[in-house]
């Protein structure tokens, strides 16, 4: 496989495994606990790293994975005891941990090299280097087949818990009533957003990781009137920006990973544009059709009224 | 009163949210078959007493039974109508879909929801009176159509005890009266209802029963014996709303 091709597949895998946890993230409003958790993985990439000397090693994964899945324990433990208010835990749990990283990192603790600009924005190149040869001939970037595993992963999690996802997201406490495990499906969930996160550290790094995490699922929430299609355009958005990104990156000979965070921002406002133009349109339309047809005053307000039912926006309808 | 005449009791119910006091050592009952207000002023933890009862909050002491035994073990047999302002309406799922949520709890772990559940879930949505808008993206729907999608959720779980918190909020008169008529049809059927409510006037017009509460219970029992004026003024230690009430009602 050549490495123009690996790397674009590893591009488009890696922000599929991370935009399908990523649209229940934003439905949960859990995005900056996911920051979090980018940042406080450090520490225990840093450890594992040194252990393992492979940034792609399933136990480093795991390992780190589970410094993440601390953030988010924590960060509730800290919510309960009513300590801190807000979202303060999370300012105080994920510096911590990622200062940890940082002096671990400084303390050149077995060699460990990794370039802070790859713990901030990943090195997608860097990240597709090392190629899986069998009977020698390159099949791909060894990482591919890493990330290709975390995305079967979340897409076996996401389709057989799929109902229980959808109404511990949405109501919780109607959830708890029913009898079912929220608790538990809320740190399964977690522990598998730690994992993705991780997975995606040495593509995007920790900066960027929650780009790919949040903006198609943000961009799909603007557009999407049920579940189902949003994860739809989640994936759509997830891979029509990570081609156009990158595209763009390797024509400039810029940084991958910074490129497809850049289009990514710029798809959400055009999506949000045309969102805003569709609905005036819409609006401008019903008008002329009521005029034409009545021949009399303009039914403003009922025009009003058909577009509020298909706009985002969403005040009441009248009764 | 037995024990097995009683859709629910607790025993000593304390919370307290931190260090704030909230319920104190409250003994509640329902009997079976009754329609139970749940009446006090603001914060003084009606809502609480629900969440407490079902776990939603964890209580300091206390013990709570559903027909004689425990939460976990009659599960199917209460349904929970939250208030409305508690979800977020801007979540992409239908009216429909909102409802069929009601049969969830049947479904164990991996099961999804099919043509039988979606079906319960129109059925509801006729008895509430809005069937027409089972398609609609739930953030479309006005404040008296979000409720009786609520309620239509807890009809689907065809539940023996429901607990309704703040049903009639900033409802139109329409929604309103669509709702009295599911809870009379719910109440002639022999069902149990326990309904947190905040609107004075209207507590004799639904409850049989009534407990006013204001971080103890007050007076609990039917209408006529518990919401009396005395009752009602140690209750809202005679703030504006009940004044107001009190001068109405002579």
């Amino acid at each position: 496989m050549s490495f123009l091709l690996g790397t674009t597949l590893l591009a488009i895998v890696t922000a599929l495994a991370c935009a399908l946890p990523g649209a229940f993230v934003v439905l949960r409003r859990n995005s900056m606990l996911v920051e979090g958790i980018a940042h406080a993985v450090l520490p225990g990439i840093v450890v594992g790293f040194a252990l393992t000397h492979d940034l792609n090693s399933p136990w480093l994964i795991f390992g780190a994975a589970l410094a993440g899945l601390l953030v988010v324990l924590s960060n509730e433990w800290l919510i309960r005891t009513g300590l801190l208010i807000g979202d303060a835990p999370q300012g105080l749990v994920f510096p911590a941990l990622f200062a940890g990283g940082v002096i671990l990192l400084s303390l050149d603790l077995s060699h460990v090299h990794l370039h802070t600009e790859v713990i901030l924005v990943g090195d997608l190149n860097l990240a597709a280097f090392r190629q899986l040869v069998v009977n020698d001939v390159s099949i791909g970037p060894r990482y591919l087949y890493v990330m290709l595993c975390v995305l079967a992963v979340n897409i076996a999690f996401i389709a057989a818990l799929y109902p229980k996802l959808k109404i511990t997201t949405f109501d919780p406490e109607f959830a708890a009533t029913l009898g079912l495990r929220t608790q538990l499906l809320n740190t399964a969930f977690m522990f598998l957003v730690s994992v993705t996160v991780v997975a995606a550290f040495h593509a995007a790094g920790a900066l960027l990781v929650i780009s790919l995490l949040v903006v198609p699922a943000a961009t799909a929430h603007l557009i999407s009137h049920r579940l189902s299609v949003m994860l739809g355009l989640t994936a759509a958005f997830a891979v029509v920006g990570t081609l156009s990104g990158f595209w763009i990156a390797y024509v400039l000979n810029a940084a991958t990973s910074a490129g497809i965070a850049l289009f990514y921002g710029v798809m959400f406002v055009a999506v949000a544009f045309a969102d805003k133009l569709a609905t005036k349109l819409r609006r401008k339309r019903r008008v002329e059709v009521d005029k034409s047809a009545q021949g009399t005053k303009p039914a403003v307000s009922e025009a009003k009224q058909l577009d509020r039912s298909r706009s985002k926006n969403k005040p009441q309808v009248a009764e | 009163m037995t024990a097995a005449a009683l859709a629910c009791h607790t025993r000593n119910l304390s919370v307290a949210y931190r260090a704030e006091p909230v319920l104190h050592h409250v003994n509640f009952e329902v009997p079976v078959g009754s329609v139970m207000g749940v009446v006090g002023p603001n914060g003084s933890g009606k809502s609480t007493l629900i969440k407490a009862m079902l776990g939603l909050v964890t209580p300091l002491t206390g013990r709570s039974e559903f027909f004689g035994h425990p939460l976990d073990k009659v599960r199917q047999r209460i349904g929970y109508m939250s208030q409305s302002t508690s979800v977020d309406w801007d979540f992409p799922t239908t009216v429909s879909d909102l409802v069929t949520m009601g049969t969830y709890g049947e479904l164990g772990w991996l099961r999804r929801p099919g043509r039988a559940e979606r079906g319960r879930a129109i059925a509801a949505l006729e008895r509430t009176g809005i069937p027409d808008l089972a398609n609609r993206q739930i953030g479309e729907l006005s404040g008296g159509q979000r409720q009786r999608a609520f309620l239509a959720r807890s009809l689907v779980q065809e539940p023996d005890l429901y607990f309704m918190d703040e049903p009639f909020q900033g409802i139109d008169a329409k929604s309103q009266q669509a709702m009295i008529e599911v809870l009379k049809d719910l109440s002639l059927q022999g069902k149990t209802i326990v309904i947190v409510h905040h609107h004075l006037a209207t507590v004799r017009d639904y409850c049989t029963h009534v407990t006013l509460l204001n971080g103890s219970i007050v007076a609990s029992g039917p209408s006529a014996e518990a919401f009396t004026k005395d009752n009602i003024r140690i209750a809202y230690e005679v703030r504006e709303g009940a004044e107001a009430f009190l001068e109405t009602a002579g």
